[in-house]
């Protein structure tokens, strides 16, 4: 396993109508952490229909890459919630008492957490800083 | 094979529990008291291996163990860990928790569990069984349902759709004079024995429906005596019952509709005899005139008499006090008593294993913490987030900031950007100031008031203009209040159906302030070639980084507040603080900060205000119009304004040292408040505070910390803004 590596994108919030139509440039790895908030990691641009659209760039997050069994080992014991069985699929929680987010892909998982809370990721769960 | 009992050797045979080897070798686990054996009560309970209060019936006896016994009276000695050092790391908890899920969880694996597991499975649903005797001891059982378990390495967290609970039933306890004795023991207690080849010696057997009383010599049973007067010597008193208790503990802490009870336990059986003599509870060690006392004083509620009496709150939780207190309030209130309330743990915990996968709440760091430590800085847990207090001179700090430039980390402050086509009027409806007439490019202080004008937070709102005109407001917030202020503002705007945007940014966004009589001049220095005014805030490239650059003081001089990306950060701290090395630039930490604030009379929220603190016994009616015709809490402010108030913050000068923060404020010997904040201010020469009066009229003179103090209205430092607008 890594150090988390940084990740660099956008953000943003509109109406979930135009949301669901957001036109994103780039390879991106789209989180829609609310109806009316997504992050576009990896995105160069992002088009809504709307004129009041917030876009703005995004660079406080932080990811490390998992393993399935690295997660079991590392992440899965200290979550106290569902995890959703569907893959991939965005799930949000505390996880050992720290807000992080996770992208449970097939075969990987994406831990993350914003920068200032890095350090009490790594000392709660174990993960390399 | 042998164990110690308080340091001398004790015998046991394979499969011995502690306390059957106890028994075996003629002693008592405790000083005296009935003993079941099946963990019910806790009379058996005793240190093993430093653990206090463990139930010697179910812990197997194995060779080289240490067992006290508690002493006779009061607990066990508390053996208290080191000092923790606030301010690091508590590390890994040493308890690990697994968890598990399931359709059913049964918990005891008696006959009436096995039938529900049996069941459960037959149904196609997964059925788990936890049981004591398989090391899965449950201590508890909470809503969910979720069922905390013990085992003898970790602790179990079992979320289950259905909990059944088929832990039976306890044989009921002896009440009677000399209940206390050594050679009480009940029938099961005394059939295992048996089973263990455990010599009683003599036994008489009695039941507690036929009992008078005990009789003993030095502390062990010598006779019974029966209700009817007979007396039959003994050296093993054992006693039975036809009625029970159900063990029902785990199923009166929760309600819960997937919870159920099954067999002995969910049985209700008939209450012993109302008890008239002797230790009811033997945990803490409660007699019936304990009872009648509590009772004679209006105590007259089993729940009441469990609480005056501490009668069931012992190790055992009223496993063995239970029938006989609500025996005797039945007697005594002519009601059928329903049992307490049960409360986990249902065992004993070490604080260890409570406290397993428990964590306190996460500081955050600013993306400048490593910078702030290689400057010496001695960090310290403010709002939520890791910040430097000082970086070792205060003072120099201080004056870093009154006669040159300084830079303060305000990464922390709460950030908001809010558009939309209804976004003025949702914050003219939130903010008790106007903002409509705040120009773009212009920024305005603002207090955030809850429903009944107390003040919640402070902040800025900050107006711009987007490439295709539309309003776009960057709200900011102070550090500690930023979560509750955004969840605030996002619930009214939802409850007024207002067509806004809302971004929050606290934690994507840095901040770093530059202030100080010089820090116009690094902001040239550094492409800004026209500063914003007071009060205004542009967007500039500062040493490369695009910033959105606040003009605003919060420390009395002027104050630039540099916000950018938080990966920016580190290249931006380093290139501020380069350009202004001959300017003898340096960081200020929190102490100094607040020193400076407090010279300006400038309020921390929560700091120098109260849960109820309104605008005007904060002194900042200025920040109130009420001449608008709504905002969130002006109906209580307009309701309240003409009513007479005895509370209100009030400056205070006096000669000496700053006395410390929370003194007490006397007028004429009385209490009359106390001190919110103090600084010895290098450059008044006197200490500086604010501080509550909470008594009418209010004292221009009062006597803190011994020494005279006089009202000074704030600011105590550049009362004209000269400074801060320079």
């Amino acid at each position: 396993m890594h150090a988390p590596e940084r990740l660099h994108g956008l953000r943003a919030v509109s109406t979930p109508a135009a949301l669901d139509g957001a036109r994103i440039t780039g390879e991106a790895l789209v989180l829609r952490i609310a109806s009316d908030e997504l992050i576009a990691f990896g995105a160069s641009g992002i088009a809504v229909d709307d004129p009041y659209a917030i876009v703005e760039a995004e660079t406080t997050f932080q990811m490390w890459e998992l393993t399935p069994a690295e997660f079991a080992e590392h992440v899965v014991r200290h979550v106290e919630w569902a995890l959703p069985a569907a893959r991939p699929v965005l799930a949000q929680g505390l996880v050992a008492g720290v807000a992080v987010k996770l992208w449970l892909d097939h075969d990987r998982v994406l831990l993350i957490a914003s920068s200032g809370l890095v350090h009490e990721v790594a000392d709660r769960l174990g993960v390399p800083a | 094979m042998r164990f110690a009992l308080d340091d001398r050797p004790v015998d046991f045979v394979d499969g011995d529990s502690i306390a059957a080897a106890v028994v075996r070798s003629g002693q008592h686990p405790q000083h005296g008291g009935t003993l079941c054996l099946a963990g019910d009560c806790g009379n058996c309970s005793a240190d093993v291996d430093g653990i206090p209060y463990t139930r010697t019936c179910l812990t197997p006896a194995q060779p080289g163990l240490r067992v006290r016994r508690h002493p006779a009276a009061g607990g066990p000695p508390l053996r208290l860990a080191p000092p923790a050092n606030p301010v690091q790391s508590p590390g890994q908890p040493t308890i690990e928790v697994h968890r598990l899920r399931t359709d059913v969880a049964v918990i005891g694996a008696g006959r009436s569990g096995t039938a529900a597991a049996t069941e459960a499975r037959a149904a196609g649903r997964q059925g788990l069984v936890l049981d004591s005797a398989t090391g899965h001891d449950v201590v508890g059982v909470y809503p969910g349902p979720l069922v905390i378990v013990r085992t003898p390495t970790h602790m179990l967290h079992v979320d289950a759709h259905e909990v059944v609970i088929a832990t039976g039933a306890a044989e009921v306890h002896p009440v009677c004079d000399g209940n206390m004795l050594r050679g009480i023991v009940t029938a099961g207690a005394a059939r295992m024995l048996g089973e263990r080849g455990v010599d009683l010696g003599r036994v008489v057997a009695v039941d507690i429906a036929e009992l008078g009383r005990f009789e003993g010599v030095d502390g062990a049973v010598r006779a019974v005596v029966f209700a009817d007067g007979r007396t039959e010597e003994c050296d093993t008193a054992v006693v039975s019952s036809v009625t029970r208790a159900p063990r029902d503990l785990l199923a009166r802490m929760v309600a819960d509709p997937a919870v159920r009870v099954v067999g002995s336990a969910a049985e209700r059986f008939d209450l012993p005899p109302c008890p008239t003599e002797g230790v009811v509870c033997p945990c803490s060690k409660v007699t019936v005139a304990d009872l009648d006392m509590v009772w004679n004083k209006g105590f007259t509620h089993l729940e009441l008499v469990k609480r005056a009496a501490l009668c069931g709150t012992g190790t055992c939780q009223g496993g063995a006090c239970m029938p006989h207190l609500r025996s005797f309030v039945t007697d005594r209130s002519g009601e059928p008593a329903a049992p307490f309330t049960g409360r986990p743990a249902s065992r004993q915990l070490t604080i260890a294993e409570a406290a397993a996968d428990v964590h306190l709440d996460p500081w955050r760091r600013t993306a400048l913490h490593h910078e702030h430590l290689a400057l010496g800085a001695q960090m310290d847990r403010f709002g939520g987030w890791w910040r430097p207090w000082h970086y070792g001179d205060p003072i120099r700090e201080y004056w870093a900031v009154r006669e040159g430039v300084s830079l303060g980390d305000v990464s922390t402050l709460g950030k908001m950007i809010v558009t939309g086509p209804d976004v003025v009027e949702a914050l003219e409806r939130i903010y008790p100031t106007t903002i409509a007439d705040i120009r773009p490019g212009r920024s305005r202080y603002v207090l955030l008031l809850n429903e009944r004008g107390h003040l919640l937070d402070d902040g800025m709102v900050c107006r711009e203009v987007t490439d295709d005109g539309s309003d776009r407001f960057v709200l900011t917030f102070t550090s500690g209040g930023a979560s509750f202020a955004e969840a605030w503002i996002r619930d009214w705007i939802e409850t007024w159906g207002l067509d806004v945007r809302v971004m929050d940014r606290t934690i994507s966004l840095g901040a770093i302030n530059v202030t100080g009589p010089l820090a116009g001049e690094l902001l040239r220095r550094m492409g800004v070639d026209e500063p914003p005014k007071f009060l205004q805030h542009v967007h500039a490239d500062v040493a490369g980084v695009a910033c959105h650059v606040m003009r605003l003081s919060f420390t009395g001089e002027a104050s630039f507040e540099l916000h950018h990306p938080v990966v920016h950060s580190v290249e931006l701290w380093r290139a501020l603080m380069e350009a202004g090395r001959d300017l003898h630039i340096s960081p200020h930490g929190l102490q100094a900060l607040f020193g400076l604030r407090l010279e300006k009379g400038h309020v921390i929220v929560g700091m120098d205000t109260e849960l109820d603190s309104t605008p005007r016994r904060l002194a900042m009616e200025w920040a109130v119009k009420m001449t608008k015709s709504d905002f969130v809490g002006r109906t209580a402010l307009a309701r309240t304004a003409d009513l007479p108030d005895e509370r209100r913050l009030f400056g205070f000068t006096m000669d000496g040292p700053a006395p410390t923060e929370g003194s007490p404020i006397f007028v004429g010997g009385e209490v009359v408040g106390h001190v919110a904040s103090s600084f010895a201010s290098p450059l008044l020469g006197r200490a500086v505070m604010l501080g509550w009066q909470k008594h009418t009229p209010w004292a221009d003179e009062v006597v803190i910390d011994g020494r005279i103090a006089t009202v000074a209205h704030p600011p105590f430092y550049d009362p004209e803004g000269a400074r801060a607008r320079s």
